[in-house]
């Protein structure tokens, strides 16, 4: 329930202050209790600790000091102090006078952190309409075969983005981001092989992915041209969703199965996204970032800013990804999706 | 039989209406009526075509004898529901392109606005919040042009159209501050504003323009100029604007610099750039024809999806707006 979880601890060591409870926590109050979650942690308050942390919620902004906060609540310094170090070891609590734009962490310690948000971003998209509607046998035939177009057009783009990265890489990601693009290359393939049961190679290498896939990939060229870093930081979200434990690994043969039994003419195609699954598996992609994280020197705030944001964007993008085979292909059902000519509009 | 799938295409079909027993499919340049029975084999045949199956499945599928088959595609041919690839032109000029983007831009239009928000915002069934959002991506947007239009510029190589580009970005860089003028009337700070991130769909649309900057400035241009086509007109956006300001109380001064910015496009003449560009190009080939339309098109499905982004987003009363970039100290 509880994790320790310091996100500035190689900062300078200055005293902390400027108590900021964090704005991605929520607060919770029943039977005189108080609960504060972040991301997948907890903490429960109860008795004196859920009263004062009541009365000094509204000073909890970043701005105030811990003297002064506890001045205006008639409080003992060292007591809210207290509480409020406390808290922060659950992470729902920061100190903005600790923070300098020196040496923010390790490439470990943001391995870490980035682990914890990253589960956190990927649970909408784990949520997202269009599983359940394709398990369910819900799902129209544009948007199954939609999705493995999609599918398709987004690992093919590693040939963009890998490379891309690869060509900008700082020297301690280059030899990491060279090794992935060899290995990821060919994977587009292996989703053309299962294409290729229903319509003919050249109409699948012509076709063209949605707004929504496009802006996925080009969202990933974009990072990689500007830094290495931050753009795998950004990969990674992605590649949980294939190796994490407990991800949509856990959930992945039952949808399969499902799929197999709504949509039989899709057999080949789940063959093709099996085969690229243990193709994944098998190249050990699973361990790919956290070496990373150990080759890079340490990083700033403003890194450690810059390499979450964009990891975040990126869990908006795949929402958006899911977004477009749902909403796009339920309203414009033609697939697959060939590409204009004079004579076509 | 292989030889008609390799040979046929399906044209864009925009919208299908159904009235007592028959289709209305309209395409760009005319209508089509099909009975039901017909256009269940119009759709067998469209999904047929980019397919592996052979001509027998069609035919089983259309219950049709396979002799027949040919027959009925020559038919949907000459209803101008299919085309044949041996009569694309190999050649056409930059004008003749134009004529040709031209006759489908209103098409294309409205495909882009066929999004239910615009029918929503209009009926009250829209709210305030919706409004502010839609304004918050449109700044964005358009501060965003600082990241494709100069681009176009450097990767365009023929001297009169490096020029047009030029003075096109210098006509448009700031056009930005219109729409933070607006969302300050509506309570926004400045620094609010410009320190937020832009939904997924609203930054996709800048990565478009410039993944086509890159590819061909042709294909930069008639993005450009899709997105000029969309307020050439007073008579197109005036009814929106006046609409939810009488709908969800958005103070006229909140809208009076969107005005502003609209009509200095009008003066621009910025809708006349596409045809100022292609005067400079003598010849284009069919590949590179097909590949700047392609880009058009793509750009107009952008639109749809951004629409829908920005609703899906704003419409959730507990997602933050302006939206905020992740901060380790804070969040």
């Amino acid at each position: 329930m509880q994790t320790e979880s310091s996100t500035a601890s190689s900062a300078a060591p200055t005293i902390k202050d400027l108590p900021l409870l964090r704005r991605s926590a929520s607060v919770l109050r029943e039977n005189g209790q108080v609960a504060i979650r972040h991301l997948r942690d907890e903490v429960t308050l109860d008795g004196a600790a859920a009263q004062l942390f009541s009365k000094a919620e509204p000073y909890l902004d970043g701005k105030t000091t811990i003297e002064a906060a506890a001045a205006k609540l008639d409080e003992k310094p060292a007591r809210l102090r207290a509480l409020l170090e406390r808290l922060e070891k659950v992470g729902v609590i920061g100190f903005l006078s600790a923070q300098s734009d020196g040496a923010a962490m390790t490439g470990l310690e943001f391995h870490k952190l980035h682990r914890e948000h990253c589960n956190h971003w990927l649970q909408d998209v784990y949520r997202h309409p269009l599983w359940e509607k394709i398990v369910s046998g819900r799902a129209s035939r544009a948007q199954v075969l939609g999705f493995a177009f999609e599918k398709y057009h987004y690992i093919e783009a590693a040939f963009e983005h890998m490379g891309i990265a690869a060509a900008n890489a700082t020297p301690e990601m280059m030899p990491h981001l060279a090794r992935h693009f060899i290995e990821e290359y060919t994977h587009g393939d292996i989703y053309r092989k299962g294409l290729r049961s229903l319509f003919p190679d050249d109409v699948i290498l012509r076709s063209q992915p949605l707004p929504s896939t496009r802006a996925l990939v080009n969202y990933l060229n974009e990072s990689a041209q500007r830094s290495s870093f931050s753009y795998y930081s950004g990969n990674e979200l992605l590649q949980m969703t294939e190796n994490e434990e407990g991800g949509a690994a856990g959930a992945v043969n039952e949808f399969y199965a499902a799929m197999r039994k709504h949509y039989p003419y899709t057999e080949k195609l789940i063959d093709a996204f099996i085969a690229h699954t243990n193709a994944d598996q098998n190249l050990g992609h699973a361990n790919a970032f956290l070496l990373m994280c150990q080759s890079v020197p340490p990083l700033t705030l403003r890194e450690v800013n810059d390499a979450l944001n964009v990891a975040r964007n990126m869990a908006e993008h795949l929402l958006l990804f899911m977004d477009g085979i749902d909403i796009f292909y339920a309203n414009f059902a033609t697939v697959p999706r060939m590409p204009c000519d004079p004579l076509s509009e | 039989m292989a030889s008609t799938q390799t040979h046929y295409r399906t044209r864009r079909v925009y919208d299908i209406k159904s009235s007592a027993g028959r289709r209305e499919l309209r395409l760009s340049d005319r209508v089509v009526e099909l009975g039901e029975r017909e256009f269940q084999w119009y759709q067998h045949v469209a999904q047929w075509l980019p397919s592996v199956k052979g001509v027998a499945e069609l035919s089983h599928e259309l219950g049709m004898d396979e002799a027949k088959v040919p027959k009925f595609i020559e038919a949907l041919e000459k209803s101008g529901l299919l085309y044949r690839l041996d009569d694309l032109p190999k050649t056409m000029t930059g004008l003749e392109f134009h004529a040709r983007f031209s006759s489908v831009l209103n098409s294309w239009l409205s495909e882009a606005f066929a999004h239910p928000f615009w029918e929503r915002m209009m009926s009250g069934k829209g709210s305030a919040r919706l409004f502010t959002g839609w304004l918050i991506e449109l700044y964005h947007y358009t501060k965003n042009a600082n990241r494709h239009m100069p681009l176009s510029a450097a990767h365009a190589h023929e001297k009169p159209i490096k020029q047009l580009r030029a003075k096109h970005y210098a006509e448009e860089w700031n056009h930005f501050h219109y729409f933070m003028k607006s969302l300050k009337e509506l309570g926004f700070s400045e620094p609010q504003i410009a320190e937020s991130v832009p939904l997924p769909m609203t930054l996709a649309l800048s990565n478009f323009m410039r993944q086509a900057a890159r590819e061909d400035i042709l294909a930069y241009s008639i993005c450009s100029a899709v997105l000029e086509g969309t307020t050439t007109d007073r008579r197109t956006y005036n009814p929106y604007y006046e609409k939810c300001a009488e709908l969800y109380g958005v103070p006229k001064e909140a809208i009076a610099p969107i005005y502003a910015h609209l009509d200095l496009d009008v003066k621009y003449q910025h809708s006349d750039l596409f045809r100022d560009i292609l005067q400079h190009v003598p010849e284009m080939s069919a590949e590179r024809a097909s590949k700047v339309l392609d880009y058009g098109h793509q750009l107009v499905e952008h639109i749809w999806l951004w629409t829908d982004n920005i609703e899906k987003y704003y419409q959730v009363e507990s997602n933050p707006v302006p939206r905020r970039p992740f901060d380790i100290r804070v969040d």
